[in-house]
C-alpha cells in the first residue's frame, strides 16, 4: 500500500494517517461523463476507500472525444459498468460501487446518505438542484462543476456556507441546448474537482469555498469570483 | 462613464468583437445598472445566469460606478 501512494506520502502535510483517512473515506461521483472521466480515476488512484458512481447512461461513440474513461470497445456498455471495470484495474485495493440509476427525488437521499462527500459531474440543472437540496438536508459537502465549449467553472460547497442556489439564483434561464465541449476543458475542470475532493477529505490547504473559479480556454486564463450566502435564498435561506 | 463588460462562454456570441484578453469597454451615461448595461450591449437578460461586479456576486439591479468591471455568465450545464 505504501509503495502505491509513495508520491502522495512524500507531499508536505501528507502522513500515513492522511492516507488512512482517505482509505476510510466514501465519495460519491454523480455522473460519469467528461468531468467524471477525470474525477473518478484520480480519486480511485489516490486511494479513496469507497468511490460510488451514479450513472444510468451507456457509452456512445460521441462520448469518446472527452470521456476518456471509456474505450471504443465499451460502446453500448453501461457507463457505470465500464467505469467500474476500468477503475478496479487502476486500483484493486479500493472499493468501487455502481449505482446504475439516475439521481431522482425518490432515491437521492438514500444514495447520498452512504457517502461523506459528493462530486457533481452531472450535465443538467435539474440534477444540480436535486443535489443541492439533498446535500443541504443531509449536511453533505459537495463540489460543483460545469463545462461548456471552452469554458468551465468549479466551486466547493460546505454545510453552513452558501449553497448552489445562492450562486445560481440570479435569473432562471432554462438549460441551454447541448453545446460543444472541448475534451481537455472537461478534464481540466474535473481535475480541479478531484483536487478539491482530496483537499477537503484530508484537510489540506484552502478550499474553493465562497469562490467560483472559472477557466476560459480561449484567453486562456483563470478567474476567481467571490459569492456569499444569500439570506433570501429559497433553498437555504428565508426563501 | 466607462465600465467594462466581460462575457463568458456562450454569451460571447453577443459581442463578437470582445477582445480575448479583456472585456468590452463601454461608455455609458449614469445612472447605470447591470441590466441596463447588458441591454445596451445587446445581451438578452434571459440568457444570463450569474453576474459578478468587480469579482463579487451581484444582481441585475446593482448600480454601477465608473471603472466597474462586470462579468456575465450563461447557465453552464455540461458535465
Amino acid at each position: 500500500m505504501t509503495e502505491r501512494y509513495a508520491r502522495q506520502l512524500n507531499l508536505p502535510h501528507w502522513t500515513p494517517e492522511t492516507q488512512q483517512h482517505l482509505a476510510a473515506a466514501r465519495v460519491l461521483v454523480v455522473g460519469a461523463g467528461g468531468l467524471g472521466s477525470a474525477v473518478l480515476p484520480y480519486l480511485v488512484a489516490a486511494g479513496i476507500g469507497l468511490t460510488g458512481i451514479v450513472e444510468d447512461d451507456r457509452v456512445d461513440l460521441t462520448n469518446l472525444q472527452r470521456q476518456v474513461l471509456y474505450d471504443t470497445q465499451d460502446i453500448g456498455v453501461p457507463k457505470a459498468e465500464a467505469a467500474s471495470r476500468r477503475l478496479a484495474a487502476l486500483n484493486p485495493d479500493v472499493e468501487i460501487r455502481s449505482h446504475r440509476t439516475r439521481l431522482e427525488p425518490g432515491n437521492a437521499a438514500a444514495i447520498l446518505a452512504g457517502y461523506d462527500l459528493v462530486v457533481d459531474c452531472t450535465d443538467n440543472s435539474a440534477a444540480r438542484e436535486l443535489l443541492n437540496r439533498t446535500c443541504l438536508n443531509l449536511e453533505k459537502p459537495w463540489i460543483h462543476a460545469a463545462v461548456s465549449e471552452y469554458f468551465g467553472q468549479v466551486t466547493t460547497l460546505l454545510p453552513g456556507g452558501p449553497c448552489w442556489q445562492c450562486l445560481s439564483g440570479t435569473g432562471a434561464p432554462a438549460d441551454p441546448p447541448p453545446a460543444g465541449i472541448l475534451g481537455p476543458v472537461a478534464g481540466l475542470i474535473g481535475s480541479v474537482q478531484a483536487t478539491e475532493a482530496l483537499k477537503q477529505l484530508t484537510g489540506t490547504g484552502r478550499l474553493l469555498v465562497e469562490r467560483l473559479l472559472v477557466w476560459d480556454a480561449l484567453l486562456p486564463g483563470w478567474a476567481e469570483f467571490s459569492y456569499r450566502r444569500n439570506p433570501d435564498c429559497w433553498a437555504c435561506g428565508r426563501g | 462613464m466607462q465600465v467594462e463588460l466581460q462575457l463568458f462562454a456562450t454569451l460571447r456570441k453577443y459581442a463578437p468583437d470582445q477582445p480575448l484578453d479583456k472585456g468590452l469597454v463601454m461608455n455609458v451615461e449614469p445612472p447605470l445598472t447591470v441590466s441596463i448595461l447588458l441591454e445596451k450591449a445587446g445581451v438578452p437578460l434571459d440568457k444570463v445566469k450569474i453576474i459578478m461586479v468587480n469579482n463579487r456576486h451581484a444582481g441585475f439591479d446593482q448600480e454601477l460606478a465608473a471603472g466597474d468591471r462586470v462579468a456575465a455568465f450563461p447557465p453552464v450545464a455540461g458535465g
